[in-house]
């Protein structure tokens, strides 16, 4: 067998590579049903502002608390403001926050967490007990104290949920480049005379991308539920701009007589996290590390 | 080999070099006073059971040791430049030393490549900085001078797509990118399919010749020392035993551990001879050893071996560390307490003999 590889084997890629995969998630059924979900929230979160829906801070659209109707989609809230378009705008909201409180998060964590691989020492004790620091806090009660300090808004949720998704972060980073770093390949850079910086974006980078990634999808989740969360409390996005949270919380009171208020956004973010989730879990699958060792 | 000033300092040179690794149950001694010349251009095997401190040698020339590892005296140089010892450079020094000087092959030639990767871009990044280093004819060309087909497939292949054997002459192409001046193949041939090896290391020995490239070979593989260098060190509990040119040190063995290296070696043996095993295991030290490591396995040990070290003898065109008086070991057949022994030498012996000239 080695001798066949070794002499020239002009005839195209090895048979390893020949099965391509042209649909996302093969054979993944639920994770697909993730991933269309999640389109379609992008799509709704990113286009929604042009439909014709209508203004989501107009009063008096219809009459105030009214039913989901043919004309009204979703009804109306206390203030007769039409709860569709609210819905829409809430979506991005959501995701716009989650999302780039999760850029945040990942840009910080991955750096961090490789500085904590390579650099042995110090640096890495310094990394690593923060993380544990934060860690060690209850999720929702840092949020609010943050809130309380940044004041309530878009800032201080984008803040929390930076802090409360870095330390998880920083852990699988820094757990899968410490497989990495002291492989022979890194050591060979080194070699080369490579210093650090070409060493982690270059070299350590692309080989944790992997967990990075899937742990990024998890804490798109976590954020959106947090924000939902301080949103909710009151402590999140302030009236009248709306997010998903905000709306729960807006309709909360006449849960009693309007509960489409409540039961609309609720479900809306429920479909949205566990489209998040399961997307999450079919790129685990998909980019399991040891699955292409295997392979080889 | 060029003339260029510094030529003429040997590529590596240690001296007295002890290197510990701490650990929880104290440290463990691994280098323990290691002395070895590499010249200019020359083709050195150092050979040892694992655990002797080869690798630990070898990553030692690039400051390349884990991270718990300790220096502890002596001193080392690469090309002339302090690595360890006094005047020893960090930072951009020593990275400057690592990418003009050095080049290492790895064991696990897949390991040493990144997975992420294609060759091409590897090959770029192992290759000279600047211009030359977006030019993807000359990464074909070095691909080419190693002995690969199908330069092109490889050049836009994952290492994954690659066979062992590719792979590592892919890695060999890669050290030898930079024009390095020492080579350190640690096992190059280890995890390379049998009947690859011979072509490995054919390869790996007339490529550092072409380029003048001093090459270090750690390696377990006495035939394809025998083959290929000019020097041997041999070495036992991180210091080194017997070091001379190969011929005289495999043909002739004079420290009792080299004569049971080569005796343990398979050759000629008849069916149903035993192949002689070295009894006992080698040594872990937490500290330097007082006398000689391999007294306790040793057949021949004097009274003074377990506790005065031996010093360093030039001994029929080698260097010897022991206590036995040559006259007493040198023929093997006059040595009263080992019956069956000598024969087994004289069989590795002559298998060696047989295998220089076949490669002349």
């Amino acid at each position: 067998m080695s001798a066949i590889t070794a002499s020239p084997a002009s005839t195209g890629p090895p048979p390893a590579a020949a099965p391509r995969r042209h649909l996302p998630f093969h054979g993944d059924a639920l994770s697909r049903l993730g991933l269309l979900l999640l389109i379609g929230f992008l799509l709704v979160a990113v286009f929604g502002a042009w439909l014709p829906l209508g203004d989501p801070e107009a009063v008096n659209a219809g009459p105030r608390l009214a039913a989901p109707s043919g004309r009204l989609w979703a009804g109306t809230d206390s203030l007769g403001r039409s709860v569709l378009p609210r819905l829409v705008e809430g979506i991005r909201t959501t995701f716009l926050l989650a999302g780039t409180a999760v850029m945040v998060t990942a840009a910080v964590s991955v750096l961090l967490g490789m500085m904590a691989a390579y650099y042995r020492g110090l640096v890495a004790e310094l990394i690593t007990r923060g993380a544990d620091v934060l860690f060690a806090f209850p999720a929702l009660l840092l949020a609010i104290l943050l809130a309380a300090i940044v004041g309530p808004g878009a800032p201080g949720a984008l803040i929390s949920i930076v802090l409360i998704c870095s330390p998880l972060m920083v852990r699988v980073v820094r757990a899968a480049s410490l497989s990495v770093v002291d492989r022979d390949f890194v050591v060979a850079a080194r070699v080369g005379g490579a210093g650090p910086g070409r060493i982690l974006l270059v070299h350590l980078l692309p080989n944790i991308a992997g967990p990075a990634v899937v742990q990024a999808t998890y804490a798109l989740s976590v954020g959106m539920l947090l924000e939902s969360g301080l949103s909710f409390l009151g402590l999140g996005l302030q009236p009248p701009s709306a997010s998903l949270g905000s709306l729960v919380h807006e309709g909360a009171v006449y849960l009693p007589i309007a509960p489409w208020l409540v039961l609309i956004p609720g479900t809306l973010l429920t479909l949205a996290i566990m489209a998040v989730n399961l997307v999450g879990d079919g790129l685990r699958d998909a980019l399991d590390v040891r699955g292409v060792e295997v392979r080889r | 080999m060029s003339a260029e000033t510094g030529s003429a300092a040997p590529v590596l040179a240690a001296t007295d070099l002890v290197i510990e690794y701490s650990t929880r149950n104290g440290p463990i001694r691994s280098l323990d006073q290691a002395t070895l010349t590499v010249g200019s251009g020359q083709i050195v095997a150092l050979v040892g059971e694992s655990g002797s401190g080869k690798s630990t040698l070898g990553m030692a020339t690039g400051r390349l040791l884990a991270s718990n590892a300790v220096y502890a005296g002596g001193l080392l140089s690469v090309a002339g430049r302090p690595v360890y010892g006094p005047g020893a450079q960090g930072g951009e020094g020593l990275r400057a030393l690592r990418r003009e000087v050095l080049a290492f092959v790895f064991q696990n030639p897949v390991a040493a490549l990144n997975p992420t990767m294609r060759i091409r871009r590897q090959m770029e990044l192992a290759g000279p900085a600047g211009r030359e280093a977006r030019d993807g004819s000359s990464a074909a060309e070095a691909l080419g001078e190693v002995g690969l087909t199908d330069v092109p497939r490889v050049l836009r292949s994952y290492p994954h797509e690659l066979s062992g054997g590719m792979a590592q002459r892919v890695g060999i192409a890669m050290a030898l990118r930079r024009r390095p001046r020492l080579l350190i193949a640690d096992e190059p041939t280890a995890a390379v399919d049998a009947t690859l090896r011979a072509q490995i290391l054919n390869l790996l020995v007339s490529q550092c010749r072409d380029q003048g490239c001093a090459l270090l070979l750690l390696t377990h593989d006495l035939h394809a020392v025998a083959q290929h260098t000019e020097q041997i060190a041999v070495m036992y509990g991180g210091r080194m035993v017997e070091h001379g040119p190969t011929a005289e040190v495999l043909g002739r063995p004079m420290h009792p551990y080299t004569r049971a290296l080569v005796a343990a070696l398979p050759g000629e043996e008849r069916p149903g001879r035993r192949l002689e095993a070295i009894g006992g295991v080698p040594p872990v030290l937490h500290a330097g050893c007082p006398g000689c490591a391999f007294a306790p396995r040793c057949p021949d040990a004097l009274p003074n071996c377990r506790d005065v070290r031996p010093a360093d003898a030039a001994v029929a065109g080698r260097t010897l560390t022991c206590h036995l008086h040559p006259g007493e070991i040198g023929d093997p057949s006059a040595a009263p307490n080992d019956a069956g022994r000598p024969r087994a030498t004289e069989a590795g012996r002559r298998h060696l003999d047989k295998e220089q000239e076949a490669a002349r």
